[in-house]
Order: C-alpha cells, then sequence, then structure tokens
C-alpha cells in the first residue's frame, strides 16, 4: 500500500483503541473500587467481598430486580406473540406491506415523548401505574423492533421450502408450523433478546409509567445515585456486566446461526 | 400449475383479525395515546373536567423566550452530541470493516457489552472518573497537568462526555454496517491514484457510506433531543432541557397538561430540525443514495 494507506491505518489503529479506552475506563474503575474495603472516595485500602455480601442481601433490590425480569420477559413475549401472528396471516398470503410504516415510529421518536402520551392515556382510560402499565409501554417498545426485523427476514425466507411443502400436500397453515416457523426460529429468538434488554435496561418509560408502588431495577438504582455512592452499586454492576456479557454472547451466537442483521 | 401461483401461498380466506393484534396493539397505545398527547394541549377543559373548547393559550404560553432557549439548547446538545457521535464512530467502524476485522466479533463484543448495560450504572461509572476526587482528577494530578482538581461534574462537558459515550453504539452500528458492504477496492484505488485520504473520504467513503451516516445520525440526534435523565443527573440544576422541563411538568401536581403542550411545541420543532438537518446533509456529501 502507498504511503497515505499506512497513515490511515495506524490513524484509525490509534483512534479505535483510543475509542474502546474511553468505553472502557470508567467500567473497570468501577468494578476495581467495588472490590476496595473503603467506600469512596477512599484510594485504595485493600480487597474485600463484603459488598458482594451487602449486594445479595439486599432484598428491596433483588424485587426490583424481579420487577424488572417480570416486565421484560411479559413484553418480550407480547411482542413476540404478536409479531408470529402478522407473519402468519402474511405467510397465508395477506397483505402487509402497507401495513408494516406504522411500526417504523416506535423507534424514531423520543421516548420521552411517548412515556408522555401513554402517563396521559393510562390515567385518562385509568389504568393504575404499576407493572401491567410497565408491560405495555415496552411491549410496544418492543413491537418496534420485532415487527420490521422478522418481516425483513420472512421475505427472504427460500420461496422453495414452502413451495416444496404446499405441492407435497401440507396445507398452508401446516406449512408454516412445519416449515416457516422453525426457519424464522433463530431471528425470532434473536429478536426477542434485544427487545428483552432494551426493555430490562430501560429506564424513561419505567421513570414515567411505573407508578410508585412497583420499582424496577432501573429506578431502584436511580434511588441509590440520588442518595449517595455506595459501592453496593459497584458490586451490582460487576454482576449486571457478566449478564449482559452471557446475553450479548448468546446473542452472537445466534444471530450467526439467523443470518439476522439487527443493525 | 405454474410457478407464479407457488411463488405466493394461495391467499386463503383467513380473516384479517388474525394478522391485526399487532396492529390494534399498535395503534392503541402508541398512535392514540400520541393524538391524545396533541389534543390535550388544545383542549380546554373546566375543574370537573367537562369540555369547554379550544385554546392555543397552553402552547403560547411556551412560545416565550424563556422557553425557546430550553429549547434551543435542546437542539445544541442533540447536535453536539450527533457531530461528536460521528467523529467519533467514523473512524471507529472503518476499523471494524477493515482493519480489525479479522477479530471483528471480539470488537463488536467490546462495543455491545456496555450498551447492553443498564445505562445508570454507566452515569454512576462517570461520577467515579469525574468526581474532585475521582480517576481523572487523580491522573490529570499525577501527571502534573494541574494543581488543583478541577470541578467536572454538573458541567457541560460532564453532560456532553456522558452523552456521547451512552449514544457512540447507535451511531457505530449502521455506519459499520455501510462500510462493510462497499468494496475496499474502490477506496485502495482512489489512494493509489494519488487522492490523499481527505479526497478519498470526502469523494469515495462519505457517499457510499451516506445511507448509514443518516441512519446514525438520526439514531443520535433525535433521541438525544428528548433526552432528561443525563442532563439531569451529570449536568446539576443548572441547566435546563426539553426533557427535563417536561419531566418537571409532567410529573408536577396539575401542570399535567402544560406538560403535553410543551411536548407537543417541542416535538414539532424537533421534526423541523431534523427535517432540516436532513437536507443539509443530502447537500453537504455527495452522491446519490447507495449502501
Amino acid at each position: 500500500m502507498v504511503k497515505s494507506g499506512k497513515l490511515g491505518y495506524y490513524g484509525t489503529l490509534i483512534a479505535a483503541s483510543c475509542t474502546y479506552l474511553f468505553l472502557y475506563v470508567p467500567l473497570i474503575v468501577l468494578l476495581v473500587f467495588s472490590f476496595n474495603t473503603e467506600p469512596f472516595p477512599s484510594p485504595w485500602k485493600g480487597f474485600t467481598l463484603k459488598w458482594y455480601h451487602a449486594l445479595f442481601s439486599a432484598s428491596h433490590l433483588w424485587a426490583s430486580f424481579l420487577n424488572s425480569l417480570i416486565v421484560a420477559i411479559c413484553a418480550t413475549a407480547i411482542s413476540l406473540a404478536m409479531g408470529i401472528f402478522l407473519i402468519f396471516y402474511a405467510a397465508q398470503g395477506g397483505r402487509i406491506g402497507k401495513f408494516l410504516a406504522l411500526f417504523y415510529g416506535n423507534l424514531v421518536i423520543p421516548e420521552t415523548v411517548l412515556a408522555v402520551g401513554l402517563l396521559g392515556f393510562f390515567t385518562l382510560v385509568s389504568i393504575p401505574l404499576g407493572l401491567t402499565t410497565l408491560i405495555l409501554a415496552h411491549s410496544v417498545l418492543g413491537l418496534g423492533f420485532v415487527i420490521p426485523i422478522v418481516y425483513a427476514r420472512f421475505l427472504e425466507l427460500d420461496y422453495r421450502m414452502t413451495e416444496a411443502s404446499l405441492v407435497l400436500g401440507a396445507t398452508p397453515v401446516q406449512t408454516f408450523f412445519k416449515v416457516t416457523l422453525p426457519l424464522l426460529r433463530p431471528a425470532l429468538i434473536v429478536t426477542g433478546l434485544l427487545v428483552f434488554i432494551v426493555s430490562f435496561d430501560d429506564f424513561i418509560l419505567s421513570y414515567f409509567c411505573a407508578g410508585s408502588t412497583s420499582q424496577t431495577l432501573s429506578l431502584y438504582i436511580l434511588s441509590m445515585l440520588r442518595s449517595g455512592i455506595s459501592p453496593m452499586i459497584n458490586a451490582l454492576s460487576a454482576v449486571l456486566l457478566l449478564l449482559s456479557c452471557s446475553l450479548v454472547l448468546l446473542f452472537f451466537t445466534i444471530s450467526k446461526k439467523a443470518r439476522t442483521q439487527i443493525f | 400449475m405454474n410457478i407464479k401461483f407457488l411463488r405466493k401461498p394461495p391467499a386463503t380466506e383467513i380473516p384479517f383479525i388474525i394478522g391485526a393484534p399487532a396492529m390494534i396493539w399498535q395503534v392503541l397505545f402508541f398512535y392514540l395515546p400520541l393524538l391524545l398527547l396533541a389534543l390535550s394541549s388544545v383542549l380546554q377543559f373546566s375543574q370537573l373536567g367537562s369540555f369547554e373548547g379550544f385554546t392555543f393559550e397552553k402552547i403560547a404560553f411556551f412560545l416565550r423566550p424563556l422557553y425557546l432557549k430550553v429549547i434551543l439548547s435542546s437542539f445544541v446538545l442533540a447536535l453536539g452530541n450527533a457531530i461528536l457521535c460521528l467523529l467519533i464512530a467514523y473512524p471507529l467502524a472503518y476499523f471494524l470493516a477493515c482493519v480489525g476485522k479479522r477479530h471483528k466479533n471480539l470488537f463488536l463484543f467490546l462495543l455491545i457489552v456496555p450498551f447492553w448495560t443498564n445505562f445508570l450504572l454507566h452515569i454512576y461509572a462517570w461520577f467515579f472518573v469525574l468526581e474532585k476526587e475521582g480517576f481523572l482528577n487523580n491522573l490529570l494530578q499525577g501527571l502534573g497537568v494541574i494543581a488543583e482538581p478541577l470541578q467536572f461534574l454538573n458541567t457541560p462537558f460532564a453532560i456532553m462526555v456522558m452523552m456521547v459515550y451512552y449514544y457512540l453504539p447507535f451511531m457505530v452500528m449502521p455506519l459499520y454496517s455501510s462500510l462493510e458492504k462497499i468494496d475496499m477496492r474502490l477506496i485502495e484505488a482512489s489512494l493509489d491514484l494519488g487522492a490523499t485520504w481527505g479526497q478519498t473520504l470526502r469523494r469515495v467513503m462519505l457517499p457510499l457510506t451516506k445511507r448509514g451516516l443518516k441512519a446514525g445520525f438520526f439514531l443520535v440526534y433525535i433521541p438525544s433531543f428528548g433526552e432528561f435523565a443525563i442532563p439531569e443527573l451529570m449536568g446539576g440544576d443548572k441547566m435546563m432541557f426539553v426533557g427535563t422541563v417536561v419531566a418537571n411538568y409532567i410529573l408536577g401536581d396539575e401542570t399535567g397538561s402544560l406538560g403535553a403542550a410543551f411536548t407537543l411545541v417541542a416535538s414539532i420543532l424537533l421534526l423541523l430540525s431534523a427535517a432540516l438537518l436532513y437536507f443539509v446533509i443530502e447537500r453537504l456529501i455527495p452522491g446519490k443514495q447507495h449502501g
């Protein structure tokens, strides 16, 4: 390569290293201080696991963790189920192309606007704020991911598979459940993971639509942040980082199989 | 039997209602609330809740310099964030697509892990770094750059750092998938034929990655405009942005419909500014839409 090519090579190498440092230095500092005997801002004093003990015996925290888990699982299930219904309809010859544009707004509008709208709506039809409203709000967000991604994957499926199934005498409904759905399974799992994590980590919708009775993990962390720095949050970060590491790994493994381009 | 018949399964008499749940859900929990939001900002209700007519008072309330300044600062925040993200993301996306291609799964993994971790923890992590006795001050003092610790938290600097930190992957991902698709020999050819890196970037790479660039830009710009958690937690209470004002009104007593009106005003201005930026990008980057 010519000289300027080398320059570009080392240039991007340095730029990328700096960006990764920027991304990881805060997290590493966080993790290191989760093992410090004295709370921040004290410098390093010695190694301890006591913050992890404190973390695992904090029952409020795990209650909110459970809430987040319930909301994320329900929202994922609802948006996936609705996606499957829609694809089923499309696979039976229904035309949904023109309806697809309905779902593009979900990811485009600022979440704050959606949250404000939903809050007004829930108050008007008097659904009490709580886990139900959170599930509803997150499932809307989930639809914005599920419908476009899964439908795009459905259009890419090899038509010869369904043709073969139909020619060999399966009914369209059998074809859907025995051929189309299994072919779509990796894409559904990958999208489901994405919706799960978006819902689990969501802050803005939860902040507006949770009400005062049900606390999600995000809201719990917020209250901890407001009451001051505690090394327990550092320990929690380590646990959650481990969780997201394993979810991303799972996501990578399956999305390779699904050949689904999420981004 | 002809092939055309087989390409599409025969249209059975499947009722539309089977495919409809997603649409009903979408209309009920997305479009209806947004419509109500718009309506509640122009409708007037009496104390008892009976309908009294239309009013533009609530909208007019926000067309004052104080609130327009808030909207302007959100615009600056969002635009600054989008531009900074673009400047940082482009080399990184190029690195992922070309230079680090062999280990690209590892690098993508490292990019997505923080992105998939609760974002309040990122804010907490940056508290650690930016505190008076935090990592950055210690580092700068250790290097002898500064004598006294600097105030980083509750400054625009802290807000901007956190915004870029959080929104960066939204920019990298679309850019990466655009860059990954272009034929790298085009870049080599351009360089071999004597173009500088700047010329190659402007005439070859940017036009070819225009789609990803636009996607990334608006994926960052639009949500940053309404962002309220980051300014609120990193910026203290001195600086007001659209998101913080909306949250204050909506969660305050008796001011809900004012919050709705402000959301409407800000959303309209957001749409206008996004359209304007779209045309600016179209003008700045030559070439038709590719990749």
